[in-house]
Parts: structure tokens; C-alpha cells; sequence
């Protein structure tokens, strides 16, 4: 039988592209090279003369829209903490959540727009780690497909960001579906695909106004069928032991490049601490400051996955390969933050849990692959139950972005079934704080606590239903979709003058 | 009602029990044909002129519908159930699927939905030849409350797929219900696809292969007398006659507004009985479509510019070409098999953009069954109609409700299968005398 190109690289099922990325915890500009500093008017001082590759050359610029203060009063509040209040309030001020609680406990500001919810609720804005939008955007043609750099095996030096296109209609259906932070992957066809971006779900002319501030980047990897599928007759990995011994050997190199810059940056010190020591002895030879290391995009990228800055984002099916991809991490000395699709992720939910890992998961997708066979409904219910787990709901999807919601409500339903009766309060964490948690943006947004941004939405009803919409939601406080107005719903670049969308269009199309 | 001490009483209270309950009403049923069973006191959503019956009974005797409304009186002998608090529907039929002949996606030693790019047949393909009643997905997508499908071939590099079939959902070796249901053809962009790039091309190939099974239809002498390079395959020609003819329904895959254009003129021009997949722009051509009575099989879920044919995709096509007297019904990720038991969450999203609840159920039950010609047996809660029930534990278009009882042809089904027993095997991961692999058959 025939079976589609596209389908195939499917890292992830259907369009199958996933990344990894993650921001530096340093900020923006906070790093400068030798270069720019040898152009400075100023004396250098010997510790700019110390080479240090820059950690965010493209910084974000987003800035959050306008916001009025405003309080919603009345609703079903789930906090993302685990809490529930009935007749709720949710203050918003200059943009952060400024109090959450019983309606009678919070009072409006001066000139606060309020909102009676009554009968509505109100939660943290959804947040999908698994999204490919803008790099596998609407249209679907060759010419927008940039998710995979499906031509070798490792392609750790490629950033997903340097391929979303902002014009992707999906970013604003998901504003629609209520989601306010997603992370976009490169695809799954490389053991290795590249660097994830954590965006906020804000319509910008370009990615850096859509970039996620101060969050970590990610590094997208793949384990199973897609890259020995896609490398099968171009020279491997075809088969998963050579998959792990890719990974491995990257690992090693990596390391060996991190020891390369940690010496350099150790000699470097010593010496320009010297020289200032010996400034003014003149006639000595002179001394030649140590050379840094070549860059490497690829080793740079591994290197910070290995010291931590840069979050682990494992695609992977098989409850006994994320067993083996465990141990390597410990070989090898990282963390794997979260395992994506992790479809038998209840068969070692025990092992995951104990090992702090998070898994991403869908409710009900199955047997597209082989390694998808053994899909269960009770799949994020079962590694729920087990304490200390983290259990994601993900997309990988354009559709599924949109109603994340309804994906946590199935497996809420089939946990309740089997007995793993998980309240709403609870089961909203897998699509809100959990996935702030493993993306590194928990101190940012995830939650409706005081201080945290304020993404938030106000849904007509409980969100756990399929006749659930959102009706109005605001990132960083500022309302960026109401779905009774017209003029707060984007429309792209691409659609915008199209027949059918001036019709019906806008976010909620 | 009726209570006579023969009566074998069973509750529906709770769903494991439920289950436990309907397991041993499938064991005492092996003469399926002669059971007869009472459910009562339900929410009946008939899908027929009944309406919905509140606390209605339905009587299942024979594999058949034989009673509907309320308090019913149980025949002697009968298993009585009651549904208190459950609803009841048609069982609901799948319109478009790769069901039996699609295990695996992307296995190719577990997928025969469609062949290989250069392989010469099309429209002869049957899909029957590579039917497997017993297919893990089946009793998956049966315990979601599928019970019916129609079960299609996908195109290779050729305009036809093949000949679809509706099958039921029982697994049962006699499980076809109606087989040649169906052709399917592509056109849009994956009829230009598969036709030099062009729907130029698509749409002349297209008429050229219903003219040649036209002409062979009305003199397979003569055709047969041309040189064999002037032919076409003569078994893709007979494949097409009955389309040709107009008695086998021809599904055209379709989505811009002007490809459904296109696909009104060619019904009027080759007096056919086509039915539209895909239309996601179908709503911008809703009237025309209720005017040539051309039905719309259309994923629910688009509503993004994903081609250039989607540009008008809206989540209120379901809505807008109901209002405007088109039949509709849904799929799904292009008729992949797996998730078949998702198509009432897509009909909830339908109503929730605005299309109304009966027509959402009408969608998933009757109007398939027209489209196929099977709504004489299938697709409501009639009397004489095949006994193909689904119990709910909620509203059948929420989400978070599954049924909690299936019957086909009068049958109780199982509703373990290869997802349950995987579940039931890991739910408690701690260690015990034996490994994993020796759980789960107690």
C-alpha cells in the first residue's frame, strides 16, 4: 500500500515535524562577543575580552498590548493550582494576575472594566507543548513545509524559530481554542531535529514579537520508527540500535565540545587576570591570549542541553525505549524534561514518575504506526494516578490545538472509569501549569496566582465539554480574542481578502 | 411492564456492571437470532417519526426492532434491562472508513486500503477482498458505539479507488451488509494530483472513464474489438457500469467551491448519484447542492486554509448546508480507521457552532444510511429495522459520556477488546509473581 510522503515523516503523526527549543535563562543581549566589544569606544575590560557565544541572538521583542484593569466576577474559577472556586473573582492589573479568590474577598479598582461570569469559567490559558504551527502552517504546500530538516540524522543546529511563519491562520484558531503559550518543535525525523521556541500566542509581523520572554529554549530528539524510517536507505540509522548509538556518539562529542569551551573560558581567565597583574612590565615577550574554540550551531546546542540551559524534549512511543533513553541520560549526565506522545507511557508510569519525567500525551490517538499500536484511552489517567507524575495533554496538531480542552475532558472520562476520578480543578493542570512546569515557564504563567502573567480564559461553560467555547481570552492581560467582537479576532496575512474568510472569518473560523 | 418471574433482570446502575451484565447477556445469547431482549426506560433518541421518547423501552427480538415507545409490555423469556437514566440511540454508522482493511497506517504489511503508485487497476479494487472482520480497530470503534461503516479503498495514483462496502461492526465472519455500496474518485486537488498536476487533467480523465464505461456498459462487443492500446482495463469499466447507470452511489472527493461546481455539473451531465467528501467549502454552495440533492460526507473539525481549495473552511458548514436541506453526515482524518469512535465528538462540535442536535444525530445514524441505500434496515429506532441499539451513560455528542451497552443485529456485544485487556493488564504497575505478560486473561 502506498503510503504518503508526508504522512510518513509524520514525527508525530500527522504532519509529524517536532523541535525543541528553549530560551536562555540569561537576558536578552545580556551576553556580548569579542567582536562587538573590540569596536567599543571604552577601554575593554579583560573580562569582555573573553569569548562567549551569544546565548540570544534573536531576542524577543514582544511587549504586552494594553490592558485595563479588570475584574471577572462570578465563575467557576480553576486555578491551575489544583484549586476550585465557586462565585470566583480574578483581578487583572497592569497585566499580572493581582487576586484570585471568592467573589466577596476581591474588589475592583478605580474605573476596572468588570465582567460578570456568572454561570461561566474562568482558567489559566491553555498551554500546548507540542505544536508545529508555523513551521507546518496553513497553507500545507511544499513551499511552507519547514518543520523537518529531514537530511541527516542530526541536525541540532537548526532552530525552529528561523522557520515559523507568523502568518500561520493555525495561531489564530488556537487563540480561539483558548491557548496563550505553545512551544513549536521541528519535526521527528531526526534523531537530533533542532531547537524548540516558546512562544506567546500574540499575532506578530515577526517571531521575535511573538517569542516567549525569558523562556528557555528546547532541544527536540526522536526515538523509534521515524528516523530509522527516514534514514533507512541513506545510510542510518535503519534500525533503533543504531538510533541510540546516533545519539550517543552526539552525546560524546558534545561533551568533549563543553570541555573545550569550560577550558578555553578557565584559561582565558587566568590569563587576562595575569596580564592585568603584568600590564606594565614592557619588554616581556609578549603573550598571546588563548584562542576560543570554533563554533559549533550543532555541538553548541547539545552542549546546552548537557549543562541544563537547554530543556530535552524526548519524541517517543515505547514504554521500553523510554526506558533505555533514561539510562542514557543518566550516561551522559542530562535531564529529559518531558517524553512526547509517550502512547505506552502507562505501561512504565511508575518508572516516569519516579524519575521525574513528564509525559505528553494525546487521549485517543492510536495505531497510525506500529509504535502507536498499543494506544490506550486510559493512557494520561493511568500516569496521572501515580505520585509525583506530570501528565501533559498535547496536540501535535492543528485541529487538536484548538480544543485541548476536549482531549483533557476524554481523559478525564475514561480515568473516571476505571476508577481514577480526577476533578476538573486537578485535570485542568495537564493542559495549563503542568506543561509551564516541564517548558520552564511555571514561574511565568501556567496559573492564576498572584504576580503571574495574565493569560486567562473565560469559557461559556465548563471546559470539560464539547459544547464548551471560549468566549473571551486575554494574554498578558490584554484581550486578544472576544468571540462576541469582531474586532478582537485576528485574521492573517494569508487570509485576509480571500473569499470565505471576510464572510465567516476571524479567529474562530 | 410486565413482571414476570422468568425474566432475567439487569441493571444498567453502573457501567462496570453494566458491562459485567451485558458480557453474560452476549454469553446466554449464542442463538443470537432468537434472543429477545427489553431495555427500559431510557432517553430514545429514535433518529425516526418517533422522535425522542422520554423513559421509552425498546423491544430487540429476532435481531430486530420489534417494539419502540413506552412501557412496552416483555415478552416471556425476555432479558429485561433497565436504562434508567441512559439514552439510547441508532447505533451510529460510520460514513467513510478504512475499517477491516487498515490495521496500521503506516505499516505497509498492515494496510491494504490502497496500492502502491504504477499499479495498474483502480475502480475494480473491491474492498471486500481485503476485508478483515476480526481487525483489533473493529471492536475498538465498536465499544465507542459505531456499528455500522461504510468501508472504502483510497486512491493510489489513480483517479478510483475502488468499490466501497458497508459492513457491521460485529466481527462476525457475515458481517457485509451491503457489498458494492460505493465507488470513490478523486477530484480537487487530489484528483489534479494524480492527473498531471491540473484539474484540468482531472476533470477530463474523469469524463473520459465514465464515458468509456458508458460505452462499454452499452456494447462490451465493440469495445472489446478495439486495439488494446485504445482500452481501458475492462474490469475498472465494469466496476463503473452501475455508477454509470446511476444505481451505485459515486463518492467524489471535492473541496473549493468551484470543484463542487464541477461535480453538480457532472451528476447532471452523467446522470449520477454522487456524494461530495471533504466540501469544506461546500456551505458557499449549499443551495445548489440541496437543489441536485447531492449529500455532503464532510469533516466537521476543518476550519483552516489547509489547501488552496480550503480557503472558506468554516466550523459552520455543518450548520449552514443543513439549514440549507443538504444531508449531511462526518469523517475523519481522511477516513483513517482508528479513531472512527471520535465522529459524535465532531458532531457536538458541529452543534456547538451552531447546527441543531437533531441534525447531529440524524447525521451519525439516518442520513449515512441513505446515502447508501441501507435506511430501509439501518439508521433509526424503527420498528422492522435491524436491532443495531447503543445504550449511552450520558448525551451521546458530550465528550466525556461512552456507551455503556452496544447491540448489533439484536446482539449484545462485547465491549472488551485489545485496548481494554492492555489496559487492564498495566493498571496496577506493582510487581507481582509473574511478569506483565501472564496478566490479563484470568
Amino acid at each position: 500500500m502506498a503510503v504518503a510522503a508526508i504522512a510518513m515523516l509524520a514525527a508525530c503523526g500527522k504532519k509529524g515535524a517536532e523541535s525543541a527549543d528553549h530560551g536562555t535563562d540569561a537576558a536578552p543581549g545580556a551576553e556580548t562577543s569579542a567582536v562587538e566589544v573590540a569596536a567599543a569606544e571604552e577601554p575593554a575590560k579583560p573580562a569582555d575580552l573573553i569569548v562567549r557565544p551569544p546565548k540570544d541572538p534573536f531576542p524577543s521583542t514582544y511587549e504586552p498590548y494594553p490592558s485595563k484593569a479588570t475584574l471577572i466576577t462570578g465563575a467557576t474559577v480553576l486555578t491551575g493550582t489544583g484549586e476550585r472556586i465557586e462565585n470566583g473573582a480574578v483581578l487583572i492589573v497592569d497585566g499580572k494576575i493581582s487576586a484570585v479568590g471568592p467573589a466577596a474577598s476581591v474588589s475592583a479598582p478605580e474605573g476596572a472594566t468588570q465582567i460578570d461570569a456568572k454561570g461561566k469559567y474562568v482558567t489559566p490559558g491553555i498551554i500546548d507543548i507540542h505544536s508545529h504551527l508555523g513551521v507546518y502552517p496553513s497553507p500545507s504546500t511544499e513551499s511552507t513545509s519547514d518543520g523537518n530538516e529531514a537530511v541527516s540524522p542530526n541536525t541540532a543546529q537548526v532552530w525552529a524559530e528561523h522557520s515559523v511563519w507568523p502568518q500561520d491562520a493555525g495561531f489564530t484558531r488556537a487563540l480561539a481554542g483558548g491557548i496563550t503559550s505553545l512551544q513549536i518543535l521541528p519535526g521527528s525525523a531526526n534523531l537530533f531535529g533542532g531547537r524548540s521556541v516558546i512562544l506567546k500566542n500574540v499575532p506578530s509581523r515577526t517571531v521575535q514579537g511573538m517569542k516567549f520572554p525569558g523562556a528557555p529554549y528546547g532541544l527536540k530528539m526522536a526515538c523509534g520508527e521515524n528516523p530509522k524510517r527516514v534514514y533507512g536507505l541513506t545510510g542510518g540509522p535503519s534500525t533503533r540500535m543504531a538510533n541510540f548509538s546516533g545519539y550517543r556518539a552526539a552525546w560524546i562529542e558534545a561533551a568533549a565540545y563543553k570541555k573545550k569551551w569550560e577550558d578555553y573560558w578557565a584559561d582565558a581567565e587566568k590569563f587576562y587576570a595575569d596580564e592585568k597583574n603584568d600590564s606594565d612590565k614592557k619588554g616581556d615577550e609578549e603573550k598571546k591570549p588563548p584562542e576560543p574554540p570554533t563554533r559549533d550551531l550543532k555541538l553548541e546546542t547539545l552542549a546546552g542541553a548537557l549543562n541544563g540551559d537547554i530543556i530535552v524534549n524526548m519524541h517517543c512511543y515505547r514504554a521500553d525505549e523510554m526506558v533505555q533513553v533514561l539510562d542514557m541520560a543518566k550516561e551522559f549526565g542530562y535531564k529529559v524534561a518531558t517524553f512526547h506522545h509517550a502512547v505506552e507511557a502507562y505501561k512504565i508510569a511508575d518508572y516516569l514518575a519516579k524519575n521525574n519525567v513528564c509525559a505528553a500525551m494525546w487521549a485517543d490517538w492510536w495505531g497510525f504506526k506500529l509504535e502507536a499500536y498499543d494506544g490506550v484511552r486510559e493512557n494520561i489517567s493511568l500516569v496521572d494516578a501515580q505520585p509525583n507524575s506530570c501528565a501533559i495533554v498535547h496536540s501535535d496538531s492543528e485541529v487538536g490545538i484548538q480544543r485541548l480542552n476536549q482531549e483533557a475532558a476524554k481523559a478525564m472520562a475514561d480515568g473516571a472509569h476505571i476508577g481514577h476520578k480526577a476533578t476538573e480543578e486537578h485535570a485542568i493542570e495537564w493542559l495549563t501549569s503542568n506543561p509551564a512546569k516541564a517548558m520552564g515557564i511555571a514561574d511565568k504563567t501556567g496559573s492564576l496566582e498572584p504576580g503571574k502573567m495574565a493569560d486567562v480564559v473565560i469559557w461559556n461553560r465548563t471546559p470539560f465539554s464539547v459544547y464548551a467555547l471560549a468566549e473571551k481570552v486575554y494574554i498578558d492581560g490584554a484581550l486578544m480574542f472576544d468571540r462576541d467582537d469582531p474586532k478582537r479576532s485576528p485574521r492573517t496575512d494569508f487570509e485576509i481578502g480571500q473569499p470565505g474568510n471576510g464572510f465567516t472569518g476571524g479567529a474562530g473560523q | 411492564m410486565n413482571g414476570a418471574s422468568t425474566m432475567k433482570k439487569f441493571l444498567l446502575a453502573g457501567a462496570a456492571l453494566a458491562i459485567g451484565a451485558l458480557s453474560s447477556a452476549a454469553a446466554l445469547a449464542q442463538s443470537a437470532a432468537s434472543q429477545t431482549i427489553l431495555i427500559q426506560n431510557a432517553r430514545l433518541i429514535t433518529s425516526g417519526p418517533q422522535g425522542v421518547i422520554e423513559n421509552g423501552d425498546v423491544l430487540l427480538r429476532d435481531g430486530v426492532i420489534a417494539g419502540v415507545g413506552v412501557d412496552l409490555a416483555a415478552p416471556e423469556g425476555a432479558n429485561v434491562i433497565d436504562a434508567a437514566g441512559r439514552t439510547i440511540t441508532a447505533g451510529f454508522i460510520a460514513p467513510f472508513s478504512q475499517l477491516g482493511i487498515e490495521e496500521i497506517s503506516l505499516d505497509r504489511e498492515a494496510n491494504d486500503a490502497s496500492p502502491d503508485p504504477g499499479f495498474p487497476l483502480s475502480a475494480a479494487l473491491d474492498s471486500l477482498d481485503a476485508y478483515n472482520p476480526t481487525s483489533s480497530v473493529i471492536a475498538v470503534e465498536r465499544a465507542g458505539g459505531i456499528t455500522r461503516a461504510l468501508i472504502s479503498p483510497q486512491a493510489g495514483d489513480k483517479l478510483f479507488a475502488g468499490k466501497a462496502a458497508v459492513i457491521d461492526l460485529s466481527g462476525r465472519v457475515a458481517s457485509v451488509t451491503k457489498a458494492n455500496a460505493a465507488q470513490l474518485a478523486m477530484a480537487g486537488y487530489s484528483g489534479a494530483a494524480r492527473s498531471g498536476d491540473t484539474r484540468m487533467g482531472a476533470w477530463a480523465m474523469l469524463r473520459e472513464y465514465l464515458s468509456e464505461a458508458a460505452s462499454y456498459a452499452a456494447n462490451p462487443r465493440d469495445y472489446l474489438l478495439r486495439k488494446r492500446e485504445d482500452r481501458f482495463f475492462i474490469s475498472d469499466l465494469e466496476a463503473l457500469g452501475p455508477v454509470v447507470a446511476g444505481r451505485e452511489p459515486l463518492i467524489i472527493s471535492a473541496n473549493s467551491a468551484a470543484d463542487i461546481r464541477n461535480v453538480i455539473r457532472l451528476k447532471s451531465d452523467y446522470s449520477l448519484n454522487v456524494i461530495i467528501l471533504g466540501g469544506s467549502e461546500a456551505w458557499r454552495v449549499a443551495r445548489e447542492l440541496a437543489a441536485a440533492n447531492i449529500p455532503v460526507i464532510l469533516d466537521a473539525m476543518q476550519n483552516l486554509p489547509t489547501q488552496f481549495e480550503d480557503l472558506g473552511s468554516t466550523m459552520a458548514n455543518a450548520a449552514r448546508l443543513q439549514a440549507a436541506g443538504v444531508t449531511i453526515a462526518f469523517f475523519n482524518d481522511g477516513g483513517t480507521p482508528h479513531n472512527m469512535r471520535l465522529l459524535p465528538q465532531y458532531a457536538g462540535n458541529a452543534v456547538a457552532h451552531g447546527l441543531p442536535y437533531d441534525a447531529a444525530i440524524a447525521a451519525l445514524t439516518i442520513n449515512p444510511a441513505k446515502m447508501f441505500g441501507v435506511d430501509a434496515k439501518l439508521g433509526s429506532v424503527e420498528i422492522g429495522k435491524a436491532g443495531d441499539i447503543v445504550v449511552w451513560d450520558g448525551d451521546p455528542l458530550e465528550v466525556t459520556t461512552r456507551p455503556v451497552a452496544v447491540f448489533i443485529d439484536g446482539r449484545a456485544m462485547s465491549m472488551e477488546n485489545r485496548q481494554t485487556k492492555l489496559r487492564d493488564r498495566y493498571k496496577d504497575l506493582s510487581k507481582g509473581d509473574l511478569p506483565f505478560a501472564y496478566r490479563g486473561e484470568e
